[in-house]
């Protein structure tokens, strides 16, 4: 018997006690359909008074409604000797001996069935399937064992506002900032942290070379409130051995990095979608899938009969064009001087993370060199194409392209390009596509609306020039509480460093999450 | 007051908003009952109180917001000794150089054979107690491995592989067994090699005994073969068991450098002999390598990368001295060697076709890290 149960339950769970505490329960407490609501509504009275609120209770062993705040079912249980009633708003059991609400297991599983029961007669939506079945989201609770285990060991490592936990620097291993740069972008990604920390990752990989166990590994390192900074050996060797491609002592892109890590990562998390072995990859639903991809809509309009052909593709990340490249950034739309766009002026101040969003998602007149054969005329045909968001994902990266491979020349693009903490990406859904087909940018924001908000999480940013130069990350641990990581050194950063810095990588998180 | 139905047609706004105000605070108490009945249970369950955590626990991991310290309010730059152990060929590296290690020990690097190149043409003076010039000359000296520079890429695959398959044996010591091994059990190519033709070595280097001091000779002999050649008149720099040369000779040219009553080689029972150690090995060892000057745990990796000696096995021999003094992997260094091992051999098979089995059966060998672990 649990502490939080009493012993007086015993005279109570005699010959077919479960039975009649289920029919109280469907009866009484939880009203499944609205017919049983009419008849609880009108029926469930205080038999002394006549209340039908005043936490009305009813006797466990007998047919008596009794209110809580007069005590009328205090009496009934002294006269009767009933010892034992249940509150009939939340179903809690009331020991009139004991003089408290007490917890028994037995009877709590009952309840828990019954609620389960009446709550899927009302239509309720249940989003967590454990053990076999579709539950309510219920908060974890310690065993008896655990919780003497957690007593007898009382020193704690709460993870609070000021606290370093989850905070650790990285050595570098010899032109490895790249690596170490995505990798705090990474272990501070909220969902990809609470997937790891909750040991969510079932290897099925034979070997010991699975990405995603080191990775697991990874945040255990990061949460074990180490101060030395954690050398990721392990990581290079996994990613070499992996990505080929990255393999070599010298200095790497950071994109680049953060493209082959994801692939390894979804190519190891095979096992982890609920069984579905995802071989196809647009069936996948791995973890990284699921933060980390997104649609993007690709449509070519035939200038002639403006039939549209469209295309899906999966990203991971947008590459945007910066102004000062070799490919003209202005004007944004074919044939328009640009110069004023919706009231706003772009020769004036910054390009921002919005005009890039911008030049993005403009229609781009493909030329007559281009030409795409178009199924509704059968011929070959001028047209424009332009992209747009389908699927957001829940974690969008932007990728400033600051290096520049052209013919010609090879150099890196400083131009300062401002992006704000909260960004809105409702102007580039395809659905809003509509409303900016004559170049009518509009940023109307609906309030109510807040499926393609994102809030700013990290930034990557690369000092120096093509050749050699230092990446270092800005990363966001708390809310509004930004850190800068420079390898092994982790130091509080300021909003406003975070916000003057280059930029060369943004890490956007999806503000409100529902499931689906 | 009892139920009734009650219409609502009839009641003036007041009477409205009455029965509105009545039903709102129902429905608020209601639901602060329902957080009054959570709490309650939690504190009877035993669960309400479990994050609470002592004061000294908080103020341990306060973050730190001061100049020149970071968020731990530790000083920068303080992480310059910091190891870690290479999974591919278990050897302990200084953490910001393992990259340019694993690139070599991977054989990976676009780099390596150009600086081997140079480290060959350039490796001249033995006088230099660095790490990275004795190995160059060693390994140049070394006539199993050195090559002329057509056969280096082909060999260093061949050699690769055979590594591979012997990386159970945990090279700790500087006279490993394994290189004569090799020698002994390779097929074809590298055992026939060594006597085929000795005019295609390189002659150019090694050391020339009349330079040198008595304390230089010395401590030469103590981690050398030391036979000096007739050919060239210089002292083979292969290590102390080189099957090139017997012991015999060994005591010879001691007692012709250094006299009579200089030491010989030492004994036997205190060198590793096979491929098995134990604690006490290691002791042994450490004690004779902490007169071994450079306090630089790693190999440069520069100088692993010998042209037509394979980059682990070159390395293995000295390096593993400074290794065992600085026995503080992180994280399971015995353990996790044979897994990345094992990637990085089926990789390694991939890029060559031949796959050499030693003659020897391979133990897997207890190390000092398992010890010390």
């Amino acid at each position: 018997m649990s502490p939080a149960g009493c012993p007086h339950v015993n005279g109570f769970k005699v010959d077919n006690w479960k039975q009649n505490l289920r029919v109280i329960y469907q009866c009484f407490v939880w009203s499944g359909s609205a017919e049983t609501r009419k008849r609880k509504a009108k029926s469930c009275i205080c038999h002394m008074c006549g209340a039908h609120l005043n936490r009305l209770h009813s006797c466990l062993s007998c047919v008596f409604f009794g209110c809580f705040t007069k005590k009328h079912i205090h009496e009934h249980a002294k006269n009767k000797r009933h010892n034992l009633a249940i509150d009939l708003l939340y179903g809690g059991i009331y020991c009139f001996v004991c003089q408290d609400y007490i917890y028994d297991k037995d009877m709590e599983q009952i309840a828990k069935e019954e609620q389960r029961k009446a709550w899927k007669l009302q239509g309720r939506f249940f989003p967590l399937f454990s053990q076999g079945q579709w539950e309510k989201y219920s908060t974890w609770e310690p065993t008896k064992r655990e919780l003497e285990l957690l007593r007898h060991n009382p020193k704690r490592r709460k993870i609070t506002t000021n606290c370093t936990i989850g905070l650790r620097g990285l050595i570098n291993l010899g032109n490895t900032c790249f690596m170490n740069c995505i990798v705090q972008a990474l272990t501070h990604t909220p969902l990809l942290r609470d997937f790891f920390l909750s040991d969510r990752h079932k290897c099925e990989m034979q070997s010991n070379s699975c990405l995603v166990c080191e990775m697991s590994q990874l945040f255990q390192e990061f949460y074990s409130g180490h101060r030395s900074p954690h050398i990721p050996f392990r990581l290079l060797h996994l990613v070499w051995t992996h990505a080929r491609h990255l393999a070599g002592y010298e200095q790497q892109d950071a994109h680049e990095f953060l493209i082959a890590a994801l692939d390894v990562l979804h190519r190891h998390c095979k096992g982890d979608d609920n069984g579905k072995k995802a071989n196809n990859p647009n069936n996948c639903n791995c973890i990284i899938d699921q933060i980390f991809t997104g649609g993007l809509q690709s449509d070519v309009t035939c200038q002639v009969c403006h039939g549209v052909s469209t295309t899906i593709d999966p990203f991971w990340d947008i590459s945007l064009d910066l102004p000062g490249s070799s490919t003209p950034f202005w004007p944004l739309s074919p044939g328009g001087d640009g110069s004023t766009l919706n009231g706003e002026s772009h020769l004036s101040g910054a390009t921002t993370l919005t005009d890039c969003l911008r030049r993005f998602t403009r229609p781009e007149h493909l030329g007559s060199s281009a030409k795409i054969k178009c199924s509704g005329c059968h011929s070959y045909q001028e047209s424009t194409k332009q992209l747009t968001m389908k699927k957001l994902p829940i974690v969008a990266c932007f990728h400033l392209k600051r290096f520049e491979h052209s013919a010609k020349l090879r150099r890196k693009i400083p131009t300062y390009v401002s992006f704000p903490l909260e960004l809105d990406m409702t102007p580039f859904m395809a659905s809003s596509k509509e409303s900016r087909m004559n170049g009518q940018y509009q940023q109307s924001v609906d309030v109510f609306n807040n499926d393609n908000k994102y809030s700013l999480f990290a930034v990557v940013n690369h000092q120096g020039t093509l050749e050699s130069g230092h990446y270092t990350t800005f990363i966001r641990q708390h809310k509004d509480q930004w850190f800068k990581c420079d390898d092994a050194v982790i130091t509080k950063a300021s909003i406003k460093d975070v916000l003057d810095s280059e930029g060369y990588l943004l890490f956007y998180h999806k503000q409100f999450l529902e499931y689906e | 007051m009892k139920m009734e139905d009650m219409s609502l047609s009839g009641l003036d706004n007041t009477k409205l908003e009455a029965l509105a105000q009545d039903i709102y605070s129902d429905l608020v108490e209601d639901a602060c009952l329902g957080l009054c009945f959570e709490v309650h249970r939690a504190v009877k369950q035993g669960y309400f109180f479990l994050d609470d955590t002592d004061q000294e626990s908080m103020k341990d991991f306060e973050i730190v917001d001061q100049p020149g310290v970071d968020i731990f309010g530790q000083v920068y730059n303080q992480w310059k000794n910091k190891e870690c152990v290479c999974p591919n060929c278990n050897r302990s590296i200084a953490a910001s150089r393992f990259a340019p290690h694993l690139e070599k020990c991977l054989g990976m690097g676009r780099n390596s054979s150009r600086i081997a190149n140079r480290r060959i043409a350039s490796s001249n003076n033995m006088n230099n107690k660095s790490e990275s010039d004795q190995e160059d000359n060693d390994d140049v000296n070394d006539n199993d491995w050195s090559y002329g520079s057509e056969k280096k890429a082909k060999k260093r695959k061949s050699d690769k592989v055979f590594l591979h398959s012997l990386k159970q044996h945990i090279p700790l010591n500087p006279n490993s067994p394994r290189r004569s091994k090799s020698v002994k059990h390779k097929n074809g190519e590298l055992s026939n090699s060594v006597n085929a033709d000795p005019y295609k070595y390189n002659y150019n280097t090694g050391i020339n005994y009349e330079t040198l001091g008595p304390d230089e000779l010395r401590s030469l002999l103590t981690t050398q073969c030391g036979v000096i050649s007739e050919h060239t008149k210089k002292m083979c720099t292969r290590s102390q068991r080189c099957p090139q040369h017997t012991d015999e000779q060994r005591r010879a040219v001691r007692v012709f450098l250094l006299g009579p009553s200089a030491s010989s080689l030492p004994d036997a029972d205190t060198m590793v002999e096979s491929d098995c150690y134990d604690a006490s090995d290691g002791q042994v060892l450490m004690s004779r390598l902490q007169w071994d000057g450079s306090s630089d745990i790693s190999p440069s990796d520069s100088a692993s990368s010998k042209a037509s000696t394979n980059n682990s096995d070159s390395k293995k021999p000295k390096k593993k001295k400074k290794m065992s003094l600085g026995l503080n992997s992180t994280g399971g260094g015995g353990g996790s060697g044979s897994g990345g091992g094992s990637s990085s051999q089926t990789s390694l098979v991939g890029l060559s076709n031949r796959k050499k089995k030693p003659k020897l059966p391979v133990p897997p060998a207890p190390s000092i890290y398992d010890n010390l672990n």
